[in-house]
């Protein structure tokens, strides 16, 4: 971003990161599921970063979720048996 | 002045259509009043208020329509001929039923709270009367009458007021322009102020009711002042208009007098408007960056658009066709880049422990982030499933679970990331015993835990229900934390691996990795 914001004065700089850029972009694009399921090869910039959010904020979600889910399994079980440091250990 | 006119034509095309109450009519001829006080309803001049409607009017409302229309289609060519002036000045008069300008404008400024932010959408733009006359008597014309009229007659005069609302819209484009109009000529400074003070003051009506309007017209003088300050960023621009046009003289700064009162007040709603808006008036209204607000991207187009009115005027509609073009050009791409950034900025959020500054290297950590938090749950939900599974209890499913084949190991790879449901790549595990089905695996699971066909190939094996695993699994479980950001990797396979050998119960057989 930085060098983005000099903007022209780095053009260059702007260059070698457009690629790396673009680049990253494309990996990203390959682990959010909608646009690969969608076979829509063609994402902009600003799609691929805003399915990125979107994308990190269901995962914490579902992380936050099989974390209570985890607990609660935990609390049934007794303290020292193995499914509880099993389940100790997922939760983290 | 005639430079104003032509987006008097174009107004009707901008006014929004419920300006309805734009008097198309036209008051007078314009003379060479200097300064016609406009008011501007929906962005039409309800009431032109100036001692002479003629001549002066013609920039005046030229301003004030333009800016009010939309100036961005800044087609204003400067030479309009007077009727055109006159066109738009019935428009603008409509709007600006404020009795021509005066001298007052210095009271009109004071006096109104226009100026100050929350100004009407009516605020009666006083035009110069002609941008080559010197500024100050004509500024100083509108206002007078003005003062004189009590707001609450514009009201009645025009009931366009309320459409000031409409005018809104164009005063936000307007804002621009009054940044952009400031910075031109004295002539054009005072009569882009007026125009962007129109504009601004559009922008306030629609918030106020239009009886305040209505006083607000009568201070059009003020209001243009105002209602460039009131404004965002383009307030700064009428400051720094009403200083840079020291040229209009007096008139300008009559308004720049108001405005500064204007300007205090602009100043403050300056700054109570989103910081988008660059302070320094001069600069904005100078620069025609008056688009580089591009905080609000409205915001920017609009002083674009203001700008390139004024720009027009200056320079040949070829040009500023031209211009206006490359700036549009800009804008949108200065906009799309904004939105880039600040998706980065979001995401840059949203991962913890990330303090790169540098997009690649923050594209490279967000990455590998999503590519841990993807593993994390999908270990997690694998997990949830797979240890209730692991309770003594669970036995109950294995006989009826038909010994599955060796290969039994699922295909899943981490292509299920996604999947809650743990997909258990079932490895062959305990020849004898009944293997659950590979989709059932997790559900049945009894004895062995599921080998998650992890790209990384750790395998969860936990299985023992019995109590001798219970030592041996702590070991492995405690070896085996789930990290969320960092490497979450690494830690899977160690784990797992050695619980692999462990493992006695009936349940858990070595298994093969």
């Amino acid at each position: 971003m930085s060098s983005r914001r000099s903007g022209e004065s780095s053009s260059e700089t702007l260059k070698i990161t457009d690629a790396q850029i673009v680049q990253l972009l494309s990996k990203l694009k390959q682990l959010l599921p909608e646009i690969r399921n969608r076979r829509s090869n063609k994402a902009s910039a600003s799609k691929v970063l805003q399915e990125t959010c979107n994308y990190v904020r269901s995962l914490h979600r579902e992380v936050d979720d099989l974390s209570d889910r985890l607990s609660q399994l935990l609390s049934t079980v007794d303290a020292e048996s193995p499914e509880a440091s099993v389940i100790r250990s997922l939760i983290m | 002045m005639n430079h104003y006119v032509p987006d008097f034509e174009m107004d009707e095309d901008y006014l929004i259509p419920d300006s309805s109450s734009l008097k198309r009519h036209k008051k007078s001829t314009m003379g060479d009043e200097d300064i016609m006080e406009l008011l501007w309803q929906n962005g039409q001049v309800v009431m032109q208020s100036q001692n002479q409607r003629s001549g002066g009017n013609k920039r005046s409302e030229m301003m004030p329509s333009t800016a009010g229309r939309e100036i961005r289609s800044g087609v204003m060519e400067d030479d309009t001929t007077p009727c055109n002036l006159f066109m738009q000045e019935d428009e603008m008069v409509s709007w600006l039923h404020y009795p021509s300008d005066d001298n007052n404008l210095d009271m009109y400024l004071h006096n109104n709270d226009i100026m100050y932010p929350g100004l009407s959408s009516s605020a009666s733009v006083i035009i110069p009367a002609s941008s080559s006359q010197p500024p100050p008597p004509p500024v100083v014309n509108a206002p007078s009458p003005r003062p004189p009229i009590p707001p609450s007659k514009r009201v009645d005069e025009e009931p366009s007021q309320t459409k000031t609302a409409n005018f809104l819209h164009f005063s936000r484009t307007n804002k621009g322009n009054l940044t952009g109009s400031a910075p031109s000529s004295s002539n054009k400074a005072s009569q882009a102020m007026t125009l962007s003070t129109v504009v601004e003051s559009n922008d306030r009506p629609a918030n106020e009711p239009p009886q305040s309007r209505a006083s607000r017209v009568t201070d059009s003088t003020a209001l243009v002042s105002g209602a460039n300050i009131g404004f965002r960023g383009s307030m700064s621009s009428f400051g720094a208009a009403g200083t840079s046009s020291a040229g209009r003289e007096p008139e300008t700064y009559d308004l720049s007098a108001s405005s500064s009162p204007g300007t205090g007040g602009s100043g403050a709603s300056a700054s109570v408007e989103p910081s988008s808006q660059k302070p320094p008036p001069a600069t904005e209204d100078r620069k025609r960056k008056g688009i580089d607000t591009d905080d609000t991207e409205c915001y920017s187009e609009d002083v674009e658009f203001e700008y390139h009115d004024a720009k027009k005027q200056k320079r040949g509609s070829t040009s500023a066709k031209r211009t206006r073009a490359a700036e549009v050009h800009n804008l949108s791409e200065r906009r799309r880049r904004d939105r880039i950034n600040e998706k980065m900025k979001a995401l840059q959020e949203l991962i913890p422990r990330c303090n790169k500054s540098d997009k690649a290297s923050m594209l490279d950590e967000a990455i590998e982030y999503l590519k841990s938090l993807q593993m994390q749950v999908q270990m997690m939900s694998m997990g949830y499933n797979m240890v209730p599974m692991m309770f003594p209890g669970v036995q109950r499913y294995m006989p009826t679970m038909a010994p599955m084949g060796m290969g039994m190991g699922m295909g899943m790879g981490m292509d299920h990331v996604g999947m809650n449901r743990p997909m258990v790549p079932y490895p062959p595990v305990l020849p004898g015993s009944a293997m659950p089905n590979p989709t059932a695996a997790a559900a049945h699971l009894g004895q062995r835990f599921p080998v998650p066909r992890f790209q990384m190939a750790p395998v969860p094996v936990m299985g023992p229900t019995g109590s001798q695993a219970a030592n041996p699994s702590d070991p492995m479980m405690n070896a085996f934390p789930m990290q969320n950001a960092s490497q979450p990797r690494v830690p899977f396979a160690d784990p797992y691996q050695q619980y692999i050998g462990l493992p006695p119960t009936q349940m858990l057989q070595p298994q093969a990795r």
